[in-house]
């Protein structure tokens, strides 16, 4: 059916599934999640994946992620041009909050990571007073931080939101896009680490990063046994996960070969020592981050409207 | 304070459709739009088994959920309780889709016509309300309310008078009686949304 809204594919009152949201915005949840972590993990934690003409990698791909983000939801949108229009309701649209932390973590971030610029040997933009070190440059990574924190969570805000959907009505869905954005972030420093692009040891963030994925598992575990728990609509979401159309990449991609197996490998890693667990590090880190895309997007497409009578 | 409201007999209801299609010539929605659709659920075990039918439309809700959700502020809300969607602000993020509880919003998807893949001269001229990329949904048929006629397409054409429009906030109203009387019900009241539109069974 070409045109239409969500319920009018059968008119017959049950449970409806959510058709309007699918790939794009399980791509867009998941870049923008993992661009904000990378960011936040540098800045925090001091965690980065190399320099990329002098300036951080995790900035710049954090950006770049963010970027990538905000196009996929900017070609969605069934006016494109009108996307600037998507700034005007901050106060009760959570989507509109998101558009606007995306541009002013751009905005920090561009302004902070410019003066490490390094061409042929030179810094051109080393008299910016924005850079590393400065006044408005240590301003600017905190309210880049903040617009990162945000960026990560809006789109679980958006989906908790949704009282018409009750498998995504819960506190439980931006927890778990927060835990897996910073869980996808980590993979990327670990793989940096083991394949030689950054300098820093690998060895420190292999703890952290086996409590992330538990904390994914965990959070996983709770969104369902919440919907089991909870009112029908949310249970036959439940269903659809375990045992119904998206029981394969929920399974396979999200459980097992998402979470299961990159925990053991890195609990392997944490037990033999990095070096020693080379090959098995990469495999874990590259795993983190499908399993991370799949979670959003079967979270997304198992969404139900609960029938209204 | 006039709230337009609308209440829905159930009782009353044989599933002809006659609403929804008067919502559809009145409003000149395109193919897979409708604003009025009627459900349908089979009650009961063979052999006492019947078919209920219910009639919907937006809810107009007072707390409407796609009005926060919408990013640009493209839906609002009249003084007199309805809601509607500005065609020329909405950028299309069906974000109001996902979440409105009764999906009572449309997705304006291509320029598909009935008889083909490109609208028909007519068709491009009854549907000019529905630019491809936007969201619509029912008015309540406010341009008919606003040159006074005070009933909208598909409560004009209901042959059981089934729909019954009038104003929520005037307890001398049809609706208001109908609601004290026969214990009306909202939809989904756990959503909080205090739609509009009452059901009576």
């Amino acid at each position: 059916m070409p045109n239409g809204n969500a319920f009018n594919q059968r008119w017959i009152m049950e449970p409806k599934r959510q058709t309007v949201w699918g790939v794009p915005h399980a791509t867009w949840f998941f870049a923008m999640g993992v661009g904000g972590a990378l960011y936040l993990n540098r800045f925090l934690f001091g965690i980065d994946l190399g320099r990329i003409l002098g300036m951080s990698a995790a900035d710049i791909l954090g950006m770049i992620l963010i970027s990538i983000g905000g196009l996929i939801l900017i070609a969605d949108l069934g006016q494109p041009l009108r996307f600037w229009k998507a700034l005007r309701n901050p106060r009760t649209s959570w989507i509109s909050v998101g558009a606007i932390c995306d541009f002013i973590f751009m905005g920090a971030d561009v302004l902070y990571v410019l003066p490490s610029l390094e061409l042929g040997g030179a810094r051109p933009l080393a008299a910016l007073p924005t850079g590393d070190g400065t006044a408005i440059g240590s301003l600017l990574q905190v309210v880049a931080a903040i617009a990162a924190f945000i960026v990560i969570v809006y789109p679980g805000l958006v989906l908790a939101s949704t009282t018409a959907i009750p498998f995504w009505n819960t506190t439980l869905i931006p927890l778990q896009f927060l835990a897996y954005a910073f869980t996808s972030a980590l993979g990327l420093a670990v793989l940096a680490g083991a394949l030689g692009l950054s300098a820093s040891d690998t060895a420190p963030i292999l703890g952290p990063t086996a409590l992330m994925l538990s904390v994914c598992l965990l959070l996983l575990v709770a969104h369902l046994l919440n919907a089991a728990n909870a009112r029908r609509t949310a249970l036959a979401s439940a269903q659809i996960l375990l045992q119904g159309d998206l029981k394969l990449p929920f399974w396979a991609g999200c459980l097992v070969l998402g979470l299961a197996a990159p925990l053991a490998l890195v609990l392997f890693a944490l037990g033999t020592g990095p070096s020693a667990a080379g090959a098995a590090l990469v495999v874990a880190a590259i795993l983190t981050l499908p399993s991370n895309f799949l979670a959003k997007y079967c979270v997304i497409r198992a969404g139900l409207y609960a029938p209204f009578l | 304070m006039t709230r337009w409201g609308m209440v829905l007999d159930l009782a009353r209801c044989v599933g002809c459709y006659a609403c929804s299609v008067a919502c559809k010539v009145e409003n000149g929605t395109p193919p897979g739009v409708w604003f009025a659709p009627v459900y349908e659920k089979e009650v009961g075990k063979y052999p006492q088994v019947k078919r209920m039918f219910l009639p919907t439309l937006c809810f107009h809700c007072k707390d409407a959920p796609c009005l926060k959700a919408c990013p640009t502020g493209a839906i609002n809300k009249r003084p007199d309780g309805i809601v509607l969607v500005d065609q020329e602000t909405c950028c299309g993020s069906r974000a109001c889709i996902a979440a409105c509880p009764y999906g009572a919003l449309n997705f304006v998807e291509d320029r598909a016509g009935e008889f083909g893949p490109e609208r028909l001269p007519v068709e491009e001229a009854i549907y000019n309300k529905a630019p491809v990329g936007t969201v619509q949904k029912c008015t309540f048929c406010a341009h008919r309310i606003d040159q006074g006629n005070y009933e909208p397409a598909c409560v004009q054409t209901c042959p059981t008078k089934c729909r019954i429009f009038g104003d929520l906030d005037d307890p001398t109203s049809e609706v208001s009686r109908l609601i004290r009387n026969g214990n009306g019900l909202q939809a989904r009241p756990e959503a909080g949304t205090d739609p509009s539109v009452y059901y009576l069974y």
